[in-house]
């Protein structure tokens, strides 16, 4: 049933998109989206691509870019590591994307996003968080990094879970982390971030993706004494870790990074879910015109009551728009003339997420910055503000800050 | 101390879980010496279609249809990846062709159910009942009840019906069996019916635990594959004590030495098995006739 629907709006759009073709002069523009749309990661994969659909859609509808239709060409990468690789060679070699968004995974990316890099073709991160992405072709060892994002990178995330831990005067912190590249990374971020703080975790534990029992790294956080977890992975084993603690009858409070919204993390804890604290770029809320357009059309057009991975939807949608934006400014297709564009953009370009000014310089490829982050909290199944003066302040825009560039 | 007994009672219910899923190699092993490699698909495969039965038709009977679902299935397993493997008298065909025939199971299901953890409705209250200092959830004892019940009912149609005790007799001795009349054939069909009938009960009892995916059985799988090593593939208590070393050692270790090192102890223990006792601690040592 839900495949027929898909294979219905799949039609639909296609049909759409050839309708408007005769509108337009001159061949479509190409966009690579990659990321996984089956598999473990698939809730953000398909928000993601579902979002930048719809981007794509309301830009075509409005003239496209340099007088050219936008045509996103979607792979699955099935957050593969390989098969990111292959993905990314045949969008480069075969389709001839004039730029590519898209990974979920920091892993995939990594391996993939040296092609673009060769290639001298901009790739934009809209949902890997690894830190090293961007830094990956960074000057001075490379002329130009063609890597940009617009997701909270670890470190951004890290640092915010310490300190909402330390402001709440938290002492003894656990730290879980997955076994995976996500999880350790977030980890060392984690450790390193508390170090300059002079915190030391009481304990430090892994899981392995699947693992069905948390009470052994739960016990010893409970005989450690820790008032609060702070954990690394993603919803399906943060959601065993919420689980695991309402089975010890054992409650602090728990604070991980961002996956714990993903709709998996929402299914699988349930009630027991209530009140663990994630960092967000967006949170479902109707207050500005522009997220209200964006809910409001993303609900009717797939027909759900909310998005899977609302982040991943918002970072989606907003990296169509960037990439449009350097587009047109550079006046081609030519992968240096859209990173030149990328690092120095002269348009306001209105996202869900926040209003981008200048979201990028040569030096610093991240659009992401603190202060547009906030904390969520999942509350029976939903993720809201985690704080009041946030959710009071939801309609203001958070821009990027000077001191960040 | 309550740590501890907080701690054996999850590995004893990891254990069980391992068990349930591991009981399935031995019974296929029995009669054809073949095993179902696909017996991790089997599991997703019951636990999924259970998922889409119960709310359907209920959480009770849901299970008697998936019994149904999973014989069904376990003949073609049988049929498609055993028999003409075993036909030519290939030593290896099987292996292959039950690994395929799983890849295609969880391909099929991949397409059905999707890719995403799913989680299962549990039949019994969610929250921990305290037990002395030991906190256990209803379901836990429900996988350890139900476990120990499937290999009863199994162990109590071996004995007494006539369809057990020709699975029994072609056991003991598949050519003799043969001589007497006993259709092997049938007889090799059927204990890959009830096996993967084990197989997806155990997939609908361990669901909510798990959670229920595509590729659940994955893990599952190969602990319970190390776990029949380790009890002896022809041995139905030595699964159970495999099971139950297993789990034990993977909360102790993971408690006492690191999470890291978790699964370390049971490959461990699974190497020293295979190295001084190769049929299982409580496997029959048999001497091959060439």
């Amino acid at each position: 049933m839900i495949t027929l629907k898909r294979r219905v709006l799949l039609g639909a759009l296609v049909c759409t998109t050839f309708a408007a073709f005769p509108a337009y002069a001159a061949d479509p523009i190409k966009i690579g989206v990659t990321g996984p749309y089956t598999g473990g990661s698939s809730a953000m994969g398909v928000s993601m691509r579902d979002a930048a659909r719809l981007a794509a859609a309301e830009i075509n509808t409005a003239g496209g870019v340099l007088g050219r239709p936008l045509l996103l060409v979607e792979r699955d990468d099935e957050a593969k590591n390989e098969v990111g690789a292959q993905v990314a060679q045949e969008l480069i070699n075969k389709e001839k994307v004039a730029a590519t968004i898209g990974f979920i995974n920091t892993g995939v990316a990594l391996a993939a996003q040296r092609f673009y890099q060769e290639a001298e073709i901009p790739v934009f991160n809209n949902v890997a968080t690894g830190t090293i992405i961007t830094n990956q072709f960074k000057e001075p060892d490379y002329d130009a990094n063609y890597v940009f994002r617009n997701s909270a990178y670890d470190v951004l995330q890290a640092g915010m879970m310490v300190d909402e831990a330390l402001a709440r005067n938290f002492k003894k912190i656990a730290l879980l982390a997955d076994s995976t590249n996500y999880g350790q990374l977030g980890r060392e971020d984690i450790e390193k971030y508390l170090a300059t703080k002079g915190v030391k975790p009481v304990v430090v534990e892994k899981f392995n993706i699947k693992d069905v029992d948390m009470t052994a790294q739960l016990l010893k956080a409970q005989q450690a004494g820790a008032d609060v977890i702070l954990a690394y992975g993603i919803g399906p084993e943060l959601a065993q870790i919420a689980n695991g603690m309402a089975k010890l009858g054992w409650k602090v409070p728990m604070i991980t990074s961002w996956p714990s919204s993903m709709q998996s993390f929402l299914d699988i804890a349930g009630a027991n879910g209530n009140g663990v604290m994630m960092p967000q770029t967006f949170i479902e809320d109707q207050t500005l015109p522009k997220r209200k357009s964006f809910l409001e059309n993303y609900y009717k057009t797939y027909g759900v009551s909310k998005i899977p991975t609302p982040v991943a939807g918002a970072q989606g949608y907003d990296s169509v728009y960037l990439l449009a934006a350097a587009i047109k400014q550079a006046g081609s297709t030519d992968g240096a003339k859209i990173r030149a564009a990328l690092e120095n953009l002269n348009e306001r370009v209105e996202g869900v997420v926040t209003t981008y000014e200048k979201p990028f310089t040569a030096k610093d490829h991240n659009a992401i910055t603190r202060n547009m982050v906030v904390f969520g909290k999942v509350q029976d199944g939903k993720i809201v503000y985690a704080k009041e003066e946030d959710a009071k302040n939801a309609g203001v825009v958070r821009v990027k800050e000077k001191s960040a560039n | 101390m309550a740590i501890f007994l907080q701690l054996i009672a999850s590995g004893v219910a990891v254990g069980m879980i391992y068990a349930a899923i591991a009981f399935g190699y031995q019974l296929t092993f029995a009669t054809s010496k073949t095993l179902n490699f696909g017996q991790g698909e089997a599991l997703a495969l019951g636990a999924l279609f259970g998922l889409t039965l119960v709310p359907i038709v209920g959480y009770w009977l849901m299970i008697p249809l998936v019994l149904v679902f999973g014989f069904a299935l376990g003949a073609v397993v049988e049929r498609l990846g055993v028999r003409p493997a075993v036909k030519i008298k290939s030593e290896y065909g099987w292996i292959m062709a039950t690994i395929a025939l799983g890849i295609i199971f969880r391909n099929v299901a991949e397409n059905i159910w999707g890719r995403d953890d799913l989680k299962f409705p549990s039949p019994l209250p969610e929250a921990a009942i305290q037990v002395g200092d030991t906190r256990i959830l209803p379901m836990e004892l429900l996988i350890v009840a139900g476990a120990l019940l499937m290999m009863l009912a199994v162990e109590i149609f071996n004995r007494k019906s006539i369809w057990g005790k020709a699975v029994v007799a072609t056991s003991n001795d598949i050519d003799a069996a043969g001589l007497m009349g006993i259709n092997t054939q049938k007889v090799i069909t059927l204990s890959y019916s009830i096996s993967a009938m084990t197989a997806a009960f155990a997939g609908v009892l361990v669901a909510p635990v798990t959670l229920t995916g595509a590729t659940m059985g994955a893990v599952l799988a190969l602990k319970a594959f190390a776990v029949a090593i380790i009890g002896g593939l022809e041995s139905g208590l030595g699964v159970i004590v495999g099971g139950l070393i297993l789990g034990v050692a993977e909360t102790l270790t993971g408690f006492y030495i690191s999470t890291g090192y978790k699964d370390v102890p049971g490959l461990i223990l699974l190497l020293v098995v295979l190295s001084i006792r190769p049929v299982g601690l409580f496997g029959k040592a048999v001497i091959k006739k060439v």
